[in-house]
């Protein structure tokens, strides 16, 4: 999967915002929006703010997790972890990007942020190699993913998917019994 | 939904009027974004949901000609039109990936098509069937006018279902548990591990073989991720 189309399923999470200017409720086929009224939040898919955001026509207001302290606490647990820590939001990685790209303004020490988030990922994503390691030298049949978020596991996606089935290739064709299918290539 | 449509798959029409009624138009973007990643992620070709497609195919023009009538330059429009293009992304990435499936394995496609029972759902829609027919005839074609008729005669035909390459049903897949599953029974990966079985609980997320868990998907009690 193409990471921009993940970020697509991440636009679809619902974020607050502050409009400047009313409109009355919006009937989308995915659901019904507003209304919009000067200075009120009101919650609309990351798509639609971030378009709003960029004609200048709201102020975006940050989800609750995306704060300093908060985002310091989680890198402190998760690296304290051998495990993986749930994560506030499913779409953590790809919201703090398109956020911070677009809105960077509306939010409270973005740079921090930007930081701190990226810190996180850097811990997860050194645990994912390390277990996916141990998966493949192991030669284990299952494993349990909780706490991994959809941006995490496709950037591994590829390269484990790929070697997991070169390695059952290879070994199904130590076993002539069970060579059937890989004739032909 | 799902059980109403394994039951009763071949009278899709029936079918199709009474999700009208019990769907609404964002379970049903729902229903659309979930046969998509299913389709992305499963290594063969899964049913088509073309109830499904059409239904979604409805609301797009149904929304496209109310905005025909929209003055330009309204507000409200521009937001519709967007949200328009991104479940027409959606479906079209969806029904690229069932073609491109269906170009992958043609032969095989064709032959479960083929071996299927009557009043089985069909895997494929009428215009995919035509589609994968077309392209086998094309294959066929283009292989003889190239290669096949300067061979001796005796190496003059192929057999277009050994030539290409079955899905692997057995390559891992991530999935994620949408129904509580108990005892799937896991096999070993070599000869000196044992087999063993696990629960899978709802919310939970897992990577495993697509073989063991193939059934799931088309019941829907696990989505691919």
């Amino acid at each position: 999967m193409d990471p921009s189309e993940v970020e697509f399923l991440a636009e679809k999470e619902t974020v607050k915002i502050i409009p400047n200017f009313s409109l009355d409720k919006i009937f989308l086929i995915g659901g019904d929006l507003g209304p919009f009224n000067p200075g009120l939040p009101v919650d609309v898919p990351v798509w639609l703010a971030l378009n709003l955001k960029q004609r200048q026509k709201c102020r975006v207001i940050p989800p609750d997790w995306m704060e300093v302290e908060k985002l310091e606490e989680m890198r402190d647990l998760e690296r304290k972890e051998d495990t993986f820590t749930p994560v506030p939001s499913p779409y953590y990685m790809e919201l703090t990007k398109l956020l911070l790209n677009h809105a960077s303004d509306n939010i409270p020490k973005a740079d921090k942020i930007r930081t701190l988030v990226k810190d996180i990922w850097d811990t997860r994503i050194a645990k994912l190699r390390l277990s996916a390691d141990s998966f493949i030298s192991q030669q284990e049949a299952h494993a349990k993913l909780d706490n991994l978020t959809l941006m995490e596991i496709n950037t591994v996606r590829a390269f484990l998917l790929d070697s997991l089935n070169c390695m059952y290739k290879l070994r199904s064709n130590l076993q002539p019994s069970s060579s059937k299918g890989l004739i032909d290539y | 939904m799902s059980d109403a449509l394994s039951d009763d798959g071949s009278d899709i029409n029936q079918d199709d009027s009474q999700e009208d009624v019990i769907m609404t138009p964002a379970e049903l973007i729902a229903k659309l974004e979930e046969a998509w990643l299913n389709e992305k992620f499963s290594p063969e070709l899964l049913e088509n949901k073309s109830e499904v497609v059409e239904c979604v195919m409805e609301q797009l023009t149904h929304m496209e000609d109310n905005l025909q009538r929209v003055k330009k330059g309204d507000a409200k429009a521009s937001v519709h039109r967007m949200e328009i293009d991104r479940i027409r992304f959606m479906l079209s990435s969806y029904l690229r990936s069932r073609l491109q499936k269906i170009e992958k394995f043609f032969p095989h496609v064709l032959e479960r098509e083929k071996s299927r029972g009557e009043g089985d759902p069909s895997l494929l829609s009428p215009e995919e069937f035509a589609f994968a027919k077309e392209y086998y005839a094309n294959t066929e074609t283009y292989l003889k006018a190239v290669a096949l008729k300067r061979m001796p005669p005796n190496l003059q035909t192929v057999d277009m279902l050994k030539a290409v390459p079955e899905p692997c049903l057995d390559s891992f897949v991530f999935l994620r548990v949408k129904e509580r599953q108990d005892n799937i029974l896991v096999e070993p990966e070599t000869d000196d591990q044992r087999e063993y079985v696990v629960d899978l609980e709802e919310g939970s997320q897992h990577l495993m073989r697509y073989r063991t868990i193939a059934p799931l998907v088309s019941s829907g009690a696990v989505q691919l991720i």
